[in-house]
């Protein structure tokens, strides 16, 4: 029951990007397409479930540690440990596209390194810490982030394609309407509070 | 008659005025000789055909003027005896210039030896086939494909049925409609001389149901010649090939395919009726009946035209306009080609002459889609009009290709209920233009 | 206090060391071969990626100079100064340098030609070509309603009466209104020939004459005054693009073409501006 909890609420009420609004740089920034918009979504749940699964881990036995009877707290390192295993991470990624996958590189372009300031990948740790996650709990909650995030993203770029063969007045073109839907669209997840 | 009897397709539209009425009752006349004609060399769809006649030869009515070059193309005859004055450019039907071979009535309109009656009960295929593109034999429904080809399809294509095309679907047009009433026995007969050719036992002739005293007329003699007359329901674009073969058979032509595909072939009323001249009595074509209409011509009415009449020397057998007209179209108002030029040949393809009048050819002035879904509702090919529209408008051809606008048929049923007035047909055309350019 | 201190800058230091190790490792699995050259010829290009070079744009352009496909004069855009620059950072011969520009060869503008269909769709060349051959009279000119301005990355060809004329200031001459226009009647031209033919009809000098009022009538003026800077083809007379010398202002003066098909590239552009029919939004 804690695990569906858990996935209903990651996905759908408090979806990292219409809800609590982090990760809005990514959002916007790679949502023209939805090929490159897959991609982005792909890399961004590998890197949650990862950086979720391996911060816990150093957060519940590295960080916290009994050292000869004595208790040792070294909470004050979450954030400097979490970045700079998230940033090891991303640069994983980008190492493998780039051998893998150029095209796919080439789309993400600057957006891939911003995974290691991408809010929303600090804020699965942090929040898998803060509400005193298991690993496991930790890691489903991070996965599930990502596919909510994926969720919102892939949603958005479709909405997108869409918005390009539209003929709004010219002050709106581009950005602005893509603002203005994304606007709606998180009105839209607004009806999924409560659930959990 | 019960509902379950008329025959249709999905989609479609029911224009609410079709205009038939101005013409539907007038039998069909033969048009006065001319004193000059000019035979267009393009009367076929694929390679035109070589003139073998030069300037200041004499020739016969009926007499071959130009031959066939290579598989797909026809044979052209003269229309009438008389001097061939040479080979001049003339506007043709889509607005270019196109050679013609002009010939100068001399008013007996003499025929020459005629090609010899083929009993085609006992005749075999390949001879029937061979006077089929001896008489320069072509589709004269629209299309122009050359019916010597059509009629022997690849031989890993399996043909079970054939359709006569009496559909006449697009409005004004009664061309096809008064030949089936006035002539059945000239349209089965055709039609039985393909069936014979194509080795198929299914012959159906389908014609819709505002037609219902052509229907009577086929129905009377159909049995002797072992055709079946399917009622279809009044809907544009029933005489569409793809949308005929769906009513009358249920069956699908495939995303690029042809007909063949489906096992049939669809064949025009007209071409039926040519087909019976060129075997039985030798005649090769050279005249075929169109309509001349329009709220502005003063006595609508079908006519027997030779190939090259002059479309302004048509339209004064028809007593010549009441009023400026805004349009000319060759064809039907749906499909037909507006022109640019009055001096632009009947052609064997010529199924009407339309001018309409200043009022129904104004301009609207479109707005933006409003996203009403008629368009999708009235596609006969079931595509997506309005995103196709805003496709091209957003020069996304890749978009516009992957939803498939190479299918449609540019029936203009689209454009037809849209409420906004989007030239939607001629963005299809756009789109189907730069993505054969990009092909290439 | 001392302690925790101590674990913490070990732990980051562990932690660093070891996140290190992996990446080296994994890059070294993953290694990917790449040109920095590419980089630097690409940042030395316009960066128009306007595809007059006939690539997808300009770093793919950068690619193929690096690989020795094509020279760096290939690119249409960059000035002499600029390719030369390209070639000296890579150390090869910048190639034959052959600046071009796009001339629209045609003069007949709302005036000059004869209207025969009242046009009323969509206000783009290619839709227009496909309605019984275009309004015009003449099947061969400027259809007059702007695609290629549309296309031109580079805002050079102004639509001026319903006929588009090229500013030779801003074309670079990198053929994309040439592949636009579905009349083909933008030609491109060396870039220092002042003096074109504006007209593009191979039709009969009398036809032509019944539907424009400029045309040329093919007939061999020019081609007499200077038959070695003038061709005349049928009924068509062209500038010899070949000549070494091309024709002047002058020779346009001398030779005095009696229907004015014969221009210099500034009058073509001094053509009367008049209110367009087909404006957007007119009815």
């Amino acid at each position: 029951m804690k695990y569906l909890e858990l996935t209903v609420g990651a996905v759908l009420v408090y979806n990292f990007v219409l809800s609590r609004f982090l990760g809005i740089c990514p959002f916007l920034g790679v949502s023209k397409r939805l090929s490159t918009a897959m991609g982005m979504s792909g890399a961004v749940i590998f890197v949650m479930t990862l950086a979720s699964f391996i911060t816990t881990l150093l957060y519940r036995n590295v960080l916290q540690f009994s050292f000869g009877g004595e208790k040792i707290d070294l909470i004050f390192l979450q954030v400097l440990v979490f970045i700079l295993v998230i940033a090891a991470l991303v640069q994983l990624i980008e190492i493998m596209l780039q051998k893998l996958s150029p095209v796919l590189y080439q789309a993400l372009g600057i957006y891939l390194p911003l995974i290691t300031t991408n809010c929303a990948v600090l804020g699965a740790a942090t929040i898998s810490a803060n509400n005193g996650y298991t690993v496991m709990e930790s890691t489903v909650f991070g996965f599930f982030s990502g596919v909510g995030f994926a969720l919102a993203l892939l949603l958005f770029a479709s909405l997108r394609e869409r918005l390009e063969l539209a003929t709004p007045p010219e002050a709106f073109k581009g950005t602005p309407i893509a603002l203005v839907t994304a606007g709606i669209l998180a009105m839209a997840f607004v009806g999924f509070s409560g659930l959990c | 008659m019960s509902k379950k009897d008329i025959l249709t397709f999905d989609g479609g539209i029911h224009p609410v005025s079709d205009g038939k009425a101005l013409s539907c009752n007038a039998p069909i006349t033969a048009a006065p000789l001319l004193d000059k004609y000019r035979v267009l060399l393009s009367e076929n769809v694929g390679k035109l055909p070589k003139p073998v006649v030069k300037a200041g030869d004499l020739v016969k009515k009926y007499q071959l003027i130009a031959e066939a070059d290579g598989f797909v193309s026809a044979n052209l005859h003269s229309p009438t005896s008389g001097k061939v004055t040479g080979i001049v450019d003339v506007p043709g039907p889509m607005g270019t210039l196109i050679p013609a071979i002009e010939i100068e009535a001399d008013g007996q309109d003499e025929p020459c030896e005629p090609m010899p009656a083929i009993d085609w009960h006992k005749a075999d295929v390949k001879e029937l086939l061979k006077r089929t593109a001896d008489a320069g034999l072509v589709g004269m429904g629209g299309a122009a494909f050359p019916t010597h080809v059509k009629l022997s399809p690849p031989p890993d294509k399996t043909i079970d049925t054939l359709i006569l095309n009496g559909a006449e679907c697009e409005p004004y047009l009664t061309a096809d409609h008064r030949l089936m009433l006035e002539q059945p026995e000239r349209v089965l007969e055709g039609a039985a001389i393909s069936a014979k050719i194509l080795n198929v036992k299914n012959v159906y002739i389908g014609v819709e149901a505002n037609k219902i005293d052509a229907i009577e007329a086929l129905g009377r003699r159909a049995a002797e010649f072992g055709i079946k007359v399917a009622t279809l329901k009044v809907q544009y674009p029933q005489g569409s090939e793809k949308q005929l073969i769906m009513a009358i058979t249920g069956r699908k032509v495939p995303t690029g395919g042809l007909p063949m595909d489906a096992g049939c072939v669809v064949q025009n009323v007209g071409t039926a009726a040519a087909m019976t001249d060129a075997v039985c009595r030798g005649i090769p074509l050279v005249e075929r009946v169109t309509t001349i209409t329009g709220e502005v011509v003063k006595n609508p009415g079908n006519w027997l035209l030779k190939i090259g009449t002059p479309v302004i020397k048509a339209i004064e057998f028809a007593g010549g306009v009441t009023a400026e007209p805004g349009k000319l179209i060759l064809g039907g108002p749906m499909m037909g080609f507006a022109q640019k030029s009055f001096e632009v040949p009947v052609a064997k393809n010529t199924s009407g002459i339309l001018l309409l009048p200043v009022e129904l050819s104004m301009n609207y002035g479109s707005t933006g889609c409003i996203r009403c879904g008629r368009c999708v509702e009235g596609c006969p090919m079931n595509l997506i009009p309005c995103l196709l529209g805003n496709a091209v408008e957003a020069e996304r051809f890749d978009l516009a290709a992957q939803n498939h606008v190479m299918d449609c048929l540019e029936c203009g049923s689209c454009a037809y209920v849209c409420p906004a007035h989007r030239p939607l047909v001629q963005h299809m055309r756009r789109a189907k233009a730069e993505i054969r350019k990009r092909k290439k | 206090m001392n302690t925790v201190v101590l674990i913490a800058v070990v732990l980051m230091a562990v932690l660093g060391l070891a996140l290190g190790v992996v990446i080296g490792w994994f890059a070294k699995l993953f290694r990917v071969e790449t040109d920095s050259r590419v980089e630097l010829v690409t940042e030395l290009l316009p960066g128009a990626n306007c595809g007059g070079c006939g690539k997808a744009g300009c770093s793919d352009f950068a690619k193929s100079v690096v690989a020795g496909e094509n020279p760096p004069s290939k690119c249409p855009v960059s000035s002499s100064e600029q390719i030369s620059a390209i070639a000296m950072a890579l150390g090869i011969d910048a190639g034959e340098s052959f600046q071009q520009r796009a001339v629209v060869c045609c003069g007949g503008d709302m005036e000059q030609t004869k209207r025969l269909l009242n046009y009323n769709g969509v206000l783009d060349c290619v839709s227009a070509s496909l309605v019984a051959g275009g309004p015009k009279g003449c099947s061969y000119g400027c259809l007059g309603m702007g695609t290629c301005a549309h296309h031109c990355p580079f805002g050079a060809i102004e639509m001026i009466n319903n006929l588009a004329v090229v500013h030779r200031e801003l074309c670079v001459g990198c053929g994309n209104c040439v592949a636009a226009c579905p009349r083909g009647v933008i030609k491109l031209v060396p870039a220092d020939a002042d003096v074109h033919i504006y007209c593009n009809s191979p039709a009969k000098g009398a036809a032509k004459k019944q539907v424009c009022n400029v045309p040329c009538i093919g007939c061999r003026k020019c081609a007499k005054f200077a038959p070695d800077k003038f061709t005349v083809n049928g009924f068509l007379a062209a500038v010899n693009y070949q000549a070494e010398a091309f024709p002047t202002a002058e020779d346009v003066s001398a030779v005095g073409c009696p229907t004015g098909a014969l221009l210099t590239v500034e009058e073509h552009l001094k053509i009367e501006q008049n209110e367009p029919e087909w404006s957007a939004g007119k009815k």
